[in-house]
């Protein structure tokens, strides 16, 4: 908080004298006046990044106009704002040594096209050309942030604290919803026991949740969610190309026809040789029979699209 | 050299000396032509005595070789021309002090005065060439180096004398002049044709097994030539013969480790231009892409591979079994690739094997009660000598009385007992040493031995007491109850 | 009682008893030689060679194993390994698989059966894969019947889950640890029923032999104790259970830490807390019931069982406080990534970039298990009715084993058994109901059988109003309605049914519908079986050493590069020259060209690993030091470009770069390997970085001549080379095997005359140099 009103101040300070001001304080007065992130254009970032730059920085290119529909630059800017946010608790001494920036793609194409970027988010950080905080290596050079952990701000944190004087203070914000939930669920769920006592003992209850998790599991679940897969191609096609690939919507499709494969198993196991006519009997057993054959015929022809090479077909 | 014969060196300089003085007026030499044929790794040497009796009742004509050139020599056979078995050959102990070789022959039968007889001496050099230069690039040639005696020693009179010295290729890049020949000729000391250098003809020549006419005369010849084939060795040769008159087969099994002494290679293997000269099919002389072996005719599954396995690039045309008594021209031709081709300095080990009818090679004399099996010493590589050889044969469980028949000595023998198969007694199992062989030893070894029906009988025997006590094992075992309570039933 | 179909009713039960036992073992010995025989499309459509990577190191430690004996062999240092490091192999591998056919060598070799043990090794699997099928029969036995059993054992005998990692020639721990694995919780369920402790320590010793085997044991070492839970949970806590998993625990623990790999880790880490915590919470419990059986007052009872929760809650805490102070090792990185599965992508790369360990897609399911995958919940479900101890653990297993192979590709190994077992289950319940000839007594009354219906239905009340009064047609569809609409009733129904046990009768009329769902089943199975055959001739029998490519014509042809490569290494190089190369090849150099090796397979050491992955990436100038500080002789790549074999290291190169940046990511960039547009490309758009590289240089090094001018094209990547090939000036090419698969590369030696060794090229090859430390050098030199 006192480092914010001493830049305030000092921005305020330099002001007047804005003409003589070397280029270490205006970035100071540029920070201070975007509160700590500060918000380029193609001259502010000419200046930011000069090669005569004592400190360093740390750029977002982005996107947020609405109508350039960048999703994940939408998912990003909070975690990128956060970190931010936290650079501004440190000394001053250290934070005025490195600065984050934003540039907005609609507030400087031209950037882009200078640094030939045709995606967005992107995260540049760009380590002190001169001074004493100059690389031992010697490369000045914007060097990239890789996004092979997601959007999420801790190891974000973690990469620009490389490039920092000081690690970025950064600390996952603990997320009260989440608390008190859990903190209200626990005796609610022990209060529901005492009334839902039958439920929980009750065998199929049980039963349905396993299976519902052993169906899901078996049909992909797992592989969606750690590759974080689409939902469906568009375009209508919810079938992933390739063997070892999926879609969301397979998950469900597949869950389905087992589970509806296996309910017929037990309907002629379980159910059917309980009907006391025979007629009726006779009719569930051609019923699930059937329901058997198309939808294994069914699920057998999906595997052929996913597996070209194989060579067994039913009926379909 | 031993220290036994160093002891018994002055008496044996002591006859050799009388013997040479003995002899020297007893024939003499119408004329001697040596024809030295220059391979890779062997070179075969034959020389032509055509020899005339001075005396009666001559019975034993004797030789004389450079001593260097009998240090080389793995191989030495004499015949009258024309006839196929050989003579007897004694070789008189090699004396350091000299540097020439005396070998005495003997006769079919005495010779009379002025008769006369033509002899032929065949004698096979080993390691006696060598590259150079010693290395060479993928896309050189290879050319080698051959050096050896000018004359051809003898303890007799000798009227005219030559030395032929053949290549394969006529690319001779060269050859020595003799300088202190002059007089022992009226025309040119030596002559080139073709593939074909020609020493001599040397004229009235005297006894020649003496110090001052050696060190008058002798001289070293020098050949550089062009060789076009790679000069191949094999270090280490182990066959194990196996004979089963259960399975009615004969295995036999090569362990072969190959090596290239061509000249080195030179930098590095490119296998880009390897493919390219494989492509327009010049390969240079010093590279083995494959080689070739005739294995016997009528053999079943063979099998070829090396330490890591089986080698894929290898195919093999069987020829139909030949029965024994029949003589057998064909054989089958494998045809084996190295996973790599072979380049000079290059190492290559292989395990090789198949297996035989035993009706092919082995007979059974009813008088005799004896089983007789025929094992061949190697199998020839074409133009490769093989530097160490182990051939182990392994005979029937409960063979005895054992006989063996060599063609000629091994350097050591040694006879155990080898166990495999379920054997209870094991099998006795015959070793043989060996060194130098070339194709001239690919020969074969007969082993003869009694097998009595009670040894027929021993394998199954055993083997059915053991699972008959596996069983009775087991009938007792089922029987242990080991719950507390006898009643309970789970 | 009238029967479907007519049946013998003469026979004595004896005759029939003994028939049956005769059947089964008949049976399953077919079973087995059909597993083992499902097993050998490698070795007959290849050779008997060993398989892929790790089996080449459990090879050669057998190999020692069988030459040197046991003591030589735990006390085996391997300097060759991880070079200058070097392993101690005895302390670090479960020596459980090599002393198996170890112990199988010596035995065979004892009886004079001369067996090479390459082949002892090759046929391991298939021979513990009829092992595995027999257990699986016991172990299903336990559940339902013989019949089940013999089902199961079938299943997995071909199941193409468990054959991926047991055909002939793949020597790998899973070979004998799936046999172990279901022959221990075999034990388990025998000793649990019988409360006996014979069983139990049965379990433990096989226990102990799979914790010598592999690292999966802890499977079982958490199988188990959730098991127990569960059953105390249910209040199912019996003095069978206490035994059996005292008896278990007990000396399966003693006997686990004699492995010196494991240790003391049963009583450090986290995997094993789980087990420890069950032995005393069972330990309080039979405490509690003792005294419960003693003391009668009411109140004594109250505090009783405050006095078990307190406990037990003491525990919970004790065990969280340890673990906090370090006193308790928390989960393994490999372990903790099944939980948390984004954990291993960030800290652990090596163990992300392994290909088994990629999470599951449904089609991987499918093609392991086909028809069972979804025969498999109807067993389950089958289980939850009669829902005796056993079954308990049948369920928990199928819910844990389908989240782990949800997770891991390579887990399917472990659910592939429970999903035989159950749909085992499933299927010979079907088939007992309809090959079963007893008919019940038909009812023919509808309007009753309606009513029933409805009464029993929750949702069956609007079924009567679609009811019409009489004609065979109508009733057929309103029958069908009903079913449709009330299937979920009629579901309950049964369910309520079998609670209330056999008052009703139950049974199937007539031979047709039997006929219909049995030859339905027969079909199911039938397909099964073309299935399994095709997957694993298909997919699972290549030896990935060597490769097959069938021509126009079809005609096999066997590309043998990796052999080639490494047999030269072992005859053409000097014994202790250092070869680095791609960890993924580590244990093959080691096995087939016995050569030194910088890292391999077993990827204990995160930086020496990252080193090579430097070298591999960065530019010749810079890897140049960091091969001679480690002594590399050679460097060996792979390279499919030419006939297009995908799996080589430019397609790898990325995880080098990761692993590398990891360690080094001021040094290492990933993002600098890819086009500005974000593509990977090796041809004139590939970018400076990747261009320079090591790993670039030495895969297309002479590439494009092969070409002759014309345009080259890499087959794996679809892209054309630059004309101009890369040079190299610290390398030279020593040896390229026939396809260009492998390539292999000697480190030049440091230049004689001192110069850095570009000038020295340059110089040699005669290049316009302009003047300077060189030339003054050599001038020097010549006066």
């Amino acid at each position: 908080m006192k480092g914010l009103f001493f830049s305030g101040l000092l921005a305020l300070l330099s002001t007047p004298f804005a003409t003589a001001s070397t280029p270490h304080e205006d970035v100071l007065q540029l920070a201070a006046s975007g509160n700590g992130l500060i918000k380029l254009n193609a001259q502010t970032y000419e200046l930011l990044t000069s090669p005569k730059r004592t400190w360093s920085a740390s750029i977002q290119f982005t996107a947020m106009d609405a109508k350039r529909k960048c999703a994940p630059c939408a998912q990003f800017d909070p975690q990128w704002k956060a970190v931010a946010k936290s650079w501004r608790g440190v000394p001053v001494k250290q934070r005025d040594e490195h600065f984050f920036a934003t540039v907005d793609f609609d507030d400087a194409p031209t950037i882009f096209q200078k640094l030939g970027l045709a995606s967005a988010p992107i995260v540049f950080n760009y380590p002190a050309a001169a001074g004493e905080r100059k690389p031992a290596s010697g490369k000045t050079g914007p060097i990239k942030y890789d996004f092979g952990d997601g959007f999420d701000a801790g190891p974000l944190a973690e990469v620009i604290s490389k490039f920092t004087p000081i690690p970025v203070p950064y600390k996952e914000p603990i997320d009260w919803t989440k608390a008190s939930l859990a903190i209200v669920a626990i005796p609610a769920v022990l209060l529901l026991l005492r009334y839902l006592g039958p439920v929980v003992q009750n065998r199929w209850v049980w039963a349905v949740g396993t299976i519902l998790t052993s169906l899901v599991m078996t049909s992909g679940y797992m592989f969606v969610r750690i590759r974080a897969a689409p939902w469906n191609g568009g375009g209508g096609n919810w079938i992933a190309a390739g063997h070892q690939n999926q879609y969301g919507q397979e998950v469900q499709v597949i869950a389905f026809i087992y589970g509806l494969l296996s309910f017929s198993f037990l309907m002629l196991i379980m159910v059917v040789p309980y009907q006391k006519s025979p007629s009726r009997q006779r009719i569930q057993i051609y019923l699930w029979t059937g329901v058997i054959m198309i939808m294994y015929s069914v699920l057998v022809s999906i595997f052929r699209v996913k597996n070209r090479g194989y060579p067994f077909k039913l009926w379909l | 050299m031993s220290p036994s014969s160093w002891r018994t060196l002055p008496f044996l300089l002591l006859v050799s000396v009388t013997s040479v003085f003995a002899s020297s007026k007893s024939f003499e030499n119408t004329a001697i032509v040596r024809t030295a044929e220059l391979g890779g790794s062997v070179v075969h040497v034959t020389t032509t005595y055509a020899i005339k009796a001075l005396d009666d009742g001559q019975k034993t004509y004797t030789v004389a070789l450079g001593r260097a050139e009998r240090e080389k020599t793995s191989f030495i056979e004499a015949k009258v021309k024309g006839s196929k078995e050989p003579l007897k050959i004694k070789e008189r102990a090699l004396d350091t002090s000299k540097d020439y070789h005396l070998v005495d022959i003997t006769l079919p039968k005495a010779l009379s005065t002025d008769k006369t007889l033509n002899l032929v001496l065949e004698t096979v050099q080993t390691h006696a060439t060598w590259p150079s230069p010693a290395t060479a690039a993928q896309n050189e040639d290879q050319s080698l180096k051959y050096q050896t005696n000018l004359l051809i020693l003898s303890p007799y009179k000798t009227s005219v004398q030559r030395t032929k010295v053949k290549t394969l290729s006529p690319r001779i890049i060269s050859y020595t002049t003799p300088e202190n020949a002059k007089d022992l000729t009226d025309k040119d000391v030596v002559t080139k044709s073709g593939a074909t250098v020609t020493y001599g003809p040397y004229d009235n020549l005297p006894s020649s097994t003496n110090k001052e006419f050696i060190e008058k005369y002798q001289q070293s010849i020098l050949i550089h030539y062009h060789h076009e084939q790679p000069v191949l060795e094999v270090l280490n040769l182990q066959r194990s013969v196996e004979v089963s008159h259960w399975g009615a087969n004969i295995n036999t099994e090569d362990k072969i480790d190959l090596y290239n002494a061509g000249p080195k290679l030179k930098g590095h293997f490119s296998r880009l231009q390897h493919q390219s000269q494989k492509y327009f099919n010049k390969l240079s002389a010093h590279v083995l892409p494959a080689l070739t072996l005739h294995l016997p005719a009528g053999l079943s599954n063979p099998y070829y591979y090396d330490l890591i396995g089986n080698v894929s690039t290898s195919n093999i045309r069987i020829a139909p079994s030949v029965p024994k008594n029949k003589q057998g021209t064909q054989f089958s031709v494998l045809e084996i690739r190295p996973r790599y081709p072979l380049l000079g300095g290059w190492n290559y080990t292989f395990t090789l094997g198949w297996d035989l009818p035993l009706g092919d090679v082995a007979s059974y004399d009813k008088s005799a009660g004896k089983y007789t099996v025929e094992v061949p010493i190697m199998t020839p590589l074409l133009g490769a000598v093989v530097n160490n050889a182990e051939l182990s044969v392994v005979l029937p469980e409960g063979a005895s009385n054992i006989e063996i028949l060599e063609p000629f000595p091994a350097l050591a023998k040694r006879t155990d007992i080898h166990k495999t198969y379920l054997d209870t007694t094991g099998r006795p199992r015959l070793t043989f040493i060996y060194k130098n062989l070339t194709v001239k030893h690919a020969e074969s070894i007969y082993v003869s031995y009694k097998l009595s029906w009670v040894a027929h009988l021993k394998k199954p025997v055993a083997v059915s007491t053991a699972i008959l006590g596996l069983f009775t094992l087991g009938m007792f075992v089922r029987r242990i109850n080991l719950s507390l309570t006898p009643t309970r039933k789970v | 009682m009238s029967t479907a179909y007519a049946v013998p009713t003469d026979l004595p039960p004896s005759t029939v008893k003994n028939a049956a036992s005769l059947l089964r073992i008949v049976a399953l010995s077919l079973i087995s030689g059909a597993a083992i025989a499902s097993r050998l499309f490698a070795v007959i459509n290849f050779e008997s060679i060993i398989h892929e990577f790790d089996p080449w190191f459990n090879y050669r430690a057998t190999r020692v194993l069988a030459a040197k004996g046991f003591y030589e062999f735990w006390n085996w240092f391997d300097p060759t390994a991880w070079y200058p490091l070097g392993r101690v192999v005895g302390g670090t591998v479960y020596p459980g698989l090599m002393a198996t056919s170890g112990v199988i060598y010596n035995i065979l070799h004892a009886i004079n059966l001369p067996v090479d043990i390459r082949n002892i090794c090759v046929l391991l699997a298939p021979g513990f894969s009829a092992l595995t099928a027999w257990s699986t029969y016991m172990f299903t036995k336990e559940m339902k019947d013989p019949s089940a059993g013999l089902l199961a054992a079938a299943f997995i005998g071909i199941a193409p889950g468990y054959i991926s990692r047991s055909v002939a020639g793949s020597y790998d721990n899973e070979a004998i640890a799936i046999f172990l694995l279901m022959f221990t919780f075999y034990c388990w369920i025998k000793a649990l029923k019988q409360g006996s402790a014979l069983f139990g320590t049965i379990a433990a010793v096989f226990y102990f032999y799979m914790v010598a085997a592999w690292g999966g044991y802890v499977f079982i070492t958490n199988m188990i104790p959730l098991h127990a839970l569960v059953l105390v949970l249910m209040g199912r806590f019996s003095d069978r259970l206490y035994v059996a998993y005292s008896s278990w625990y007990a000396i399966g623990t003693l006997a686990s830490m004699q492995v010196p790999f494991v240790g003391f880790q049963p009583v450090s880490t986290s995997e094993h807390m789980g087990a420890l915590g069950v032995f005393g919470l069972l330990q309080i419990v039979a405490f509690g019931q003792l005294v419960r059986s003693h003391v009668s007052s009411q109140q004594f009872q109250k505090l009783l069982q405050v006095s078990v929760v307190v406990i037990g809650l003491l525990g919970a805490f004790a065990f969280a406080f340890l673990t906090y102070n370090g006193k308790i090792a928390p989960w393994t990185g490999r372990f903790y990534s099944l939980w948390d599965t984004g954990y291993a992508k960030k800290y652990i790369p090596i163990i992300a970039s392994v290909s088994e360990h990629q999470p599951t897609a449904w089609p991987s399911f499918f093609m392991d298990l086909q028809f069972l995958i979804f025969a498999f919940p109807a067993g389950v479900i089958l289980c939850f009715r009669e829902l005796r101890d056993e079954h308990l653990f049948v369920i928990i297993y199928a819910v844990m084993a389908s989240y782990f192979a949800g997770v891991m590709v390579r887990l399917m190994l472990t659910l592939t058994p429970v999903v035989c077992v159950a749909s085992a289950i499933a299927l010979s319940n079907l088939l007992d109901t309809y090959i079963d000839p007893t008919e019940p007594t038909p009812v023919e009354d509808d309007t009753k059988s309606e009513s029933e219906a409805s009464t029993v239905g929750t949702n069956g009340s609007n079924a009567p109003a679609a009811q019409a009064p009489s004609g065979k047609k109508i009733k057929k569809a309103a029958a069908a309605v009903n079913v449709s609409g009330s299937a979920l009733s009629d579901f309950v129904a049964a369910t309520k049914a079998t609670e209330s046990g056999s008052k009703v009768k139950k049974g199937i009329f007539g031979l047709d519908v039997r006929a219909v769902v049995v030859f339905n089943t027969i079909g199911l199975l039938a397909f099964f079986v073309l299935h399994c055959t095709w997957t694993t001739a298909m997919a699972y029998s290549s030896p990935s050493v060597v490769l097959a490519s069938s021509g126009p014509d079809g005609s096999q042809h066997i590309i043998d590069d990796f052999r080639e490569a490494y047999y030269w290494l072992r005859q053409n190089t000097a014994e202790d020259a250092v070869v680095m190369s791609w960890w993924d090849y580590g244990y093959q150099i080691a096995g087939m060209a016995d050569r030194p090796t910088l890292v391999d397979n077993n990827t204990w050491n995160n930086t020496h690993i990252a080193t090579v992955g430097k070298a591999m990436s960065s530019s010749e100038e810079n890897a140049y030091p960091i091969l001679r500080k480690h002594d590399v002789e050679y460097i060996l790549v792979i390279f499919g470009g030419l006939i297009g074999y995908s799996g080589d290291d430019i397609n790898k190169f990325l995880w080098m770069v990761r692993i590398a940046q990891g360690v080094w990511p001021d040094e290492i960039q990933e993002s600098n390997y890819f086009t500005n547009t974000g593509e990977y490309r090796v041809d004139d758009r590939a970018s400076k970085t990747m261009k320079e590289s090591l790993m670039y240089k030495m895969s297309y090094y002479r590439f494009a001549d092969l070409f002759g001018g014309g345009q080259g094209t890499d087959r794996v990547r679809q892209q054309s080379l630059p004309k101009v090939g890369p040079t190299l000036d610290y390398l030279d090419e020593a040896f390229t095997s026939e396809n260009w698969i492998v390539r292999i590369y000697q480190v030049k030696k440091e230049d004689p005359l001192g110069r850095d060794l570009k000038s020295a090229n340059a110089f040699s090859e005669g290049k316009k140099r302009k003047r300077g430390k060189p030339t003054s050098r050599r001038r020097a030199l010549v006066q």
